[in-house]
């Protein structure tokens, strides 16, 4: 139902949208029923001419059955509601799966800046690719993210992903997702972190495989500059059957 | 007597039009200059309500730098020519601010603005340098910055005699370090960033910015 109004572009946003689908039926459905009894009353029991109005003290049990029967009805909708709810919480903030890449998210006044390894597969080398309001991902790979503040609190909020995680200073958080949609969506700062709140924006690019390599190539400072070891292993590997003569040593 | 009475009426058409150019000019300068004011509120949160600068924020002072510098500067900030570093914490907060000005006019409006803003002169904040030995260091500084540190608008070279000595050591570190002056846009800081290097320590740093002190009383 929310994916008509924001995408859901991570393997949890359909979890996510579907508790909140879950406590919005439920909730709302009990909110319709308690108005129609409300004015339902106040209809039935409206001024007339000749009735004395009556106080009514709700100890006898066919008047207190107004009360808990529906009582016990939203218990019943309340674990309905505590269980989807644990199940999301535990699979999306208490489980993190084993991680294809890690991306380490730095925040500060007003800026978002996204260290990715390089070819290597390692952090804090340095064939690092640094970017600024700028995050690139492979589609249908799990990502841990490292999340930091270099000033004050932030949240790094990408509604597409369903994913909102405080940053706070001091303090490295690490969370997870998964892309599931290639696309361009928006990451925001979803805590007041100063005059630039509003604009502390930035953009997630959901890419292929192939388009992620093609950007990996393109910003890693070596990804392109082939170690001597490769070279070396290219030079000692036999062409491979049924190559083309003409695709080798020419 | 009447090509007498011809004339005047057109001079008085002359003297009318001149008058609305007049005023429609005065009018639009009067509208920048509101504008301008308009538009500074938002600067005045970080560098002061009279561009005086705070170096809590590590915002330096911006009153009375001259219309083309802040001009530059936040076009720079606004193309990712300055500021787009992943190390310029300062440059990264300045990026996003700068983007809430909007177009050219607007630019120019607010850089008017600060340019026309009362210079203040910062009291000293480092010590340990020697100017004796930054003076001859400066010389270098001089073929750009001018012999008194006054700039050089031919040169894009910026005064530096406004500006906190804190400011100044930040802003040579980072060309030192790579983290200002080398994106391939930002051509007046490629040609800072190999002078910065000639300054070999800290302390040589320290020596430039007390002679430049001595430049600004």
């Amino acid at each position: 139902m929310l994916t008509r109004y924001v995408e859901a572009a991570s393997s949890y946003a359909q979890d996510i949208d579907g508790l909140i689908t879950l406590i919005t039926v439920l909730v709302g459905f009990w909110f319709l029923v308690a108005q129609a009894v409300l004015f339902g009353l106040i209809f039935r029991f409206r001024a007339k001419q000749g009735v004395k109005a009556q106080y009514i003290s709700g100890e006898e049990k066919s008047q207190k059955r107004w009360v808990t029967i529906p009582h016990m009805l939203v218990l019943v909708c309340d674990v309905f509601i505590i269980v989807g709810a644990v199940r999301v919480w535990t699979d999306v903030k208490q489980t993190l799966p084993p991680a294809d890449h890690t991306v380490r998210i730095v925040s500060q006044q007003w800026a978002w800046t996204f260290i990715q390894p390089g070819p290597d597969g390692k952090l804090d080398t340095e064939d690092d690719i640094k970017t600024i309001d700028e995050l690139h991902v492979k589609e249908g790979a799990t990502y841990h993210f490292q999340l930091l503040s270099r000033d004050v609190l932030h949240s790094f909020s990408v509604p597409a992903f369903r994913l909102k995680q405080d940053a706070v200073p001091g303090r490295l958080i690490t969370g997870w997702f998964k892309p599931t949609r290639p696309g361009a969506y928006d990451i925001q700062c979803a805590e007041i972190c100063g005059i630039g709140h509003g604009i502390m924006a930035a953009r997630l690019f959901v890419e292929t495989p192939e388009e992620h390599q093609k950007w990996m190539e393109k910003l890693s400072p070596v990804a392109r500059a082939p170690t001597p070891q490769a070279e070396a292993e290219q030079e000692n590997t036999p062409p491979a059957e049924g190559a083309s003569a003409g695709a080798g040593a020419e | 007597m009447s090509r007498a009475g011809y004339e005047l009426p057109r001079s008085a058409f002359h003297l009318a039009v001149a008058a609305l150019l007049l005023v429609g000019a005065s009018g639009r300068a009067a509208g920048d200059a509101a504008r301008g004011k308009e538009l500074f509120a938002n600067c005045a949160v970080c560098h002061g309500a009279s561009g005086e600068g705070n170096e809590k924020l590590k915002a330096p002072a911006i009153a009375a730098m001259p219309q083309w510098y802040v001009e530059a500067q936040l076009q720079k900030f606004q193309t990712g020519a300055r500021g787009a570093h992943p190390d310029d914490i300062e440059g990264l907060r300045m990026r996003p601010m700068s983007m809430t000005v909007k177009g050219e006019a607007n630019i120019s409006a607010v850089a008017a603005f600060v340019a026309a803003l009362a210079p203040v002169r910062p009291a000293a904040t480092l010590s340990g340098g020697d100017a004796n030995i930054g003076k001859a260091t400066y010389a270098v500084c001089a073929a750009c910055h001018g012999p008194a540190g006054e700039g050089n608008p031919a040169l894009k070279s910026p005064p530096l005699t406004q500006t906190q000595d804190w400011y100044l050591m930040a802003q040579l570190t980072k060309f030192k370090t790579g983290v200002r002056g080398t994106r391939p846009e930002d051509a007046s800081g490629a040609t800072m960033r190999p002078m910065a290097l000639m300054l070999a320590d800290e302390q040589a740093m320290k020596n430039v910015l007390a002679y430049v002190r001595t430049l600004a009383r």
